[in-house]
């Protein structure tokens, strides 16, 4: 079974979110203090993190980095703020999504956190090269020569849903419906701040980008085969 | 005379300057013309006396010589009035200080005599006679003593000149009775006097510049303080509350000057108090908002576990449930407003332009509140270029004020049409949403855009709007530099009119659209 760990100072929340994520078939971990997640995240590492940015003993941006350093497992991070630079700290500190509270839906949370659980891209199989970096998709899998780059498994499927279509241009509304998996937001940061996360890991100059090219005014599209 | 005026009315130093010089110069030119007429009166008068004094001695010179021939033979007598004519005037000087005329006096009954007298009449300078004024003429004949007047002298060549004529008559012996006229001219005193004005004059202008000159030093000692209080204060206006008025003295400019600073001070206080008042009341609010989303959230989950589960309960606690969830929806929307006014309030609310086609958009947010556009039945047209309109501008912003016009049409159309129409030009775009519903008074107008305003407080609420959409969709709109207008009348309807640069944040320079419905019909018959 699905194992999510819940991280939020407000008991009655958490204890909601429990009651609304049992009740879908997830297993819940509550965590009360952000200088507790990582005792509990290495003794009984889930499946995601769902981890809320005020938190007591350390704040939810930290954990964020401190869970970043040791796994590439998925983190939602949960805000009561909706200020775009808290939104923007939490995602460059590593978190794969955000939402914003109060949620629309219980449903939506619900969503978000399978579609994040979920391989995306399931119809790829194999190989796929994009400039000089090879992806074995099914071992889950980058490599630049013999040396292995590790991603997130958001950055992954975002290497991959650009990597399948080279040379398509993809606009940051169509990323965000295949890899987010989002019909209707209009929040292209996301897609902006993963995009130059990816890049800092894949590219050999992220200034310069050849792998992940931007298209002026419409989105963004794989690097063409070869180039390097 | 405008651009001359201006300055003198701008520059207090040249006020004063100007009116000192000219009250000045009044009493300078009372007391100068009060000294010139007593000075030439005094130089005539002594001029006067000196000259009669003369004339005079001159005369009884004269008489004594007469006497003193009397008997003798004529060209012994022809000699002494010569000798009387030659010491008694300056002889061959046109410009001397003294004429003599002497005219003989043809008494009644002597002209029979008249052929065997000899006549020693005589003019200096070849004076006319006709020179001679009348008056002095008969009061000669009149008075045997001395006579004076003053009267032009005419030379022979024309020339004419100020002069005294003192006149007296004397005998000659064997010859009868003679007028005998000194003519003084009046040239050195005219000269004296040229000196004595032209001397008045310099003195009054120079005093004239030096009474200018201590004016300016004096008033620049006032107002060069009062010109620094001004720059300063201007300094103020632009909100920079450290500077000083520098205090080198002890007098009322430094009580003014210290009265200014405390000002400065006091004000720089108060302002930041109220700067820190509102912080803490924004932050405060902003606080609330926050701490009222967590439990918000939990709320809402759980109202949504019990909504899902109303099929199976009793009907009264179902319909409870789905109340709940509405009011908990609401609640949300004004919880998140509040946030936004907030933030507007704070004035942290931050622009975040992208680039995007609007028509797209306008779309969008109709068919969001669920009605189908372009259907023969659909409420809600919209009319906009064939081509797509590009536009900069932040979209989660522009999204939200088509949003709630939109909804606010619809909450006051009474079911009848909605028209949307777009239009763009090179540097504007403009969207207005025109309603056909009851419309509104003017005096609604001014306060459509307020918080919590509503138009009828009688009516019930449809669509459950907070009050703020509104508020929020003109802040918006001016946080690009555009703007949000509105027009109604009762009965007619309403239209708001948005007008955005078409890249957010440059200026609008007009309204593509009018705000009134009327006046467009009226441009494009046209």
């Amino acid at each position: 079974m699905t194992l999510v760990m819940v991280v939020d100072d407000d008991q009655d929340l958490a204890e909601m979110l429990g009651i609304v994520l049992t009740g879908a078939g997830i297993d819940v971990d509550l965590v009360s203090r952000g200088d507790e997640v990582m005792e509990v995240f290495r003794n009984n590492p889930p499946d995601l993190v769902l981890l809320d940015v005020m938190l007591p003993g350390l704040d939810g941006v930290e954990v964020c980095k401190l869970i970043r350093a040791e796994s590439m497992v998925p983190i939602v991070m949960l805000s009561a703020k909706g200020d775009t630079q808290d939104i923007v700290a939490g995602l460059e500190a590593g978190a794969d999504d955000y939402m914003v509270k109060p949620f629309k839906h219980p449903s939506e949370l619900i969503a978000r956190i399978r579609t994040r659980l979920r391989r995306t891209n399931a119809d790829v199989k194999g190989f796929l090269t994009i400039g000089d970096l090879a992806i074995d998709v099914t071992a889950h899998e980058v490599r630049r020569g013999a040396k292995l780059i590790a991603l997130t498994r958001l950055e992954f499927d975002l290497l991959v849903a650009l990597a399948k279509e080279p040379g398509r241009v993809f606009t940051r509304d169509s990323l965000l419906s295949e890899v987010w998996g989002y019909r209707h937001s209009t929040d292209t940061r996301l897609v902006n701040v993963h995009v130059q996360r990816l890049r800092s890991k894949v590219e050999h100059d992220p200034e310069h980008p050849t792998i992940v090219t931007t298209v002026r005014g419409v989105g963004y599209k794989a690097g063409v085969v070869g180039a390097s | 005379m405008r651009p001359q005026r201006q300055p003198l009315r701008q520059s207090l130093a040249a006020k004063v300057i100007l009116s000192t010089v000219l009250l000045s110069l009044g009493v300078v030119w009372l007391t100068g013309s009060a000294l010139y007429s007593q000075l030439s009166d005094g130089i005539k008068r002594v001029n006067l006396e000196s000259s009669l004094a003369d004339a005079r001695s001159v005369f009884y010179n004269a008489r004594y010589q007469f006497l003193l021939v009397e008997g003798a033979s004529q060209p012994q007598i022809q000699v002494q009035v010569t000798d009387v004519i030659t010491s008694s005037t300056t002889l061959g000087n046109t410009d001397g200080a003294r004429e003599i005329i002497l005219l003989k006096v043809f008494e009644k009954g002597e002209a029979a005599k008249n052929g065997q007298q000899p006549n020693y009449s005589f003019a200096s300078n070849g004076l006319l006679a006709t020179t001679i004024p009348e008056d002095l003429r008969s009061n000669i004949s009149k008075n045997s003593d001395l006579s004076h007047e003053f009267a032009p002298l005419t030379y022979r060549t024309g020339k004419t000149i100020d002069a005294l004529y003192v006149g007296q008559r004397v005998s000659i012996p064997d010859s009868g009775r003679y007028d005998m006229y000194l003519v003084f001219t009046l040239a050195s005193q005219g000269a004296t006097l040229d000196l004595v004005q032209n001397s008045l004059l310099l003195t009054g202008i120079v005093l004239l510049l030096l009474i200018a000159l201590i004016t300016w030093l004096v008033v620049r000692q006032v107002v060069k303080p009062v010109r620094d209080a001004a720059r300063v204060a201007s300094l103020f206006t632009q909100g920079d509350f450290t500077q000083r008025l520098q205090i080198e003295s002890n007098d009322e400019i430094a009580t003014l000057g210290n009265a200014f600073n405390e000002m400065a001070t006091s004000i720089k206080a108060q302002i930041s108090r109220l700067e820190n008042l509102s912080q803490v009341q924004q932050r405060f609010v902003s606080d609330v908002s926050h701490e009222l989303r967590t439990p918000l959230t939990t709320l809402r989950m759980a109202s949504d576990v019990i909504y899902a589960q109303r099929e199976s309960f009793d009907p009264v606690i179902a319909r409870s449930a789905e109340l709940l969830l509405a009011q908990i929806d609401r609640f949300e929307k004004l919880l998140q407003e509040l946030l936004e006014v907030s933030r507007f309030d704070a004035e942290v609310a931050v622009l975040e332009p992208t680039d995007f086609e609007l028509v797209a958009l306008v779309r969008r947010c109709v068919s969001d509140l669920g009605i189908v556009l372009d259907s023969p039945e659909s409420q809600i047209s919209v009319v906009a270029p064939k081509t797509p309109v590009h536009i900069r501008a932040d979209f989660r912003r522009v999204e939200r004020i088509m949003r709630n016009l939109i909804s606010n049409a619809l909450d006051h159309s009474e079911g009848k049409p909605i028209e949307i129409e777009c239009v763009e030009t090179r540097t504007e775009v403009a969207v207005s949403v025109r309603d056909h519903g009851e419309g509104m008074e003017e005096a609604s107008l001014t306060r459509v855009f307020d918080r919590f305003w509503r138009a009828d407080p009688s009516r019930a609420r449809t669509r459950g709007g907070t009050g703020l959409g509104l508020s929020i969709a003109l802040e918006d709109a001016r946080l690009h530099n555009g703007e949000l207008d509105a027009w109604g009348a009762p009965g007619d309807g309403a239209n708001f009119v948005l007008t955005l640069p078409r890249i957010a944040g440059n200026e609008i320079s007009g309204r593509p659209l009018p705000v009134n419905p009327h006046k467009r019909s009226e441009v494009k018959s046209n």
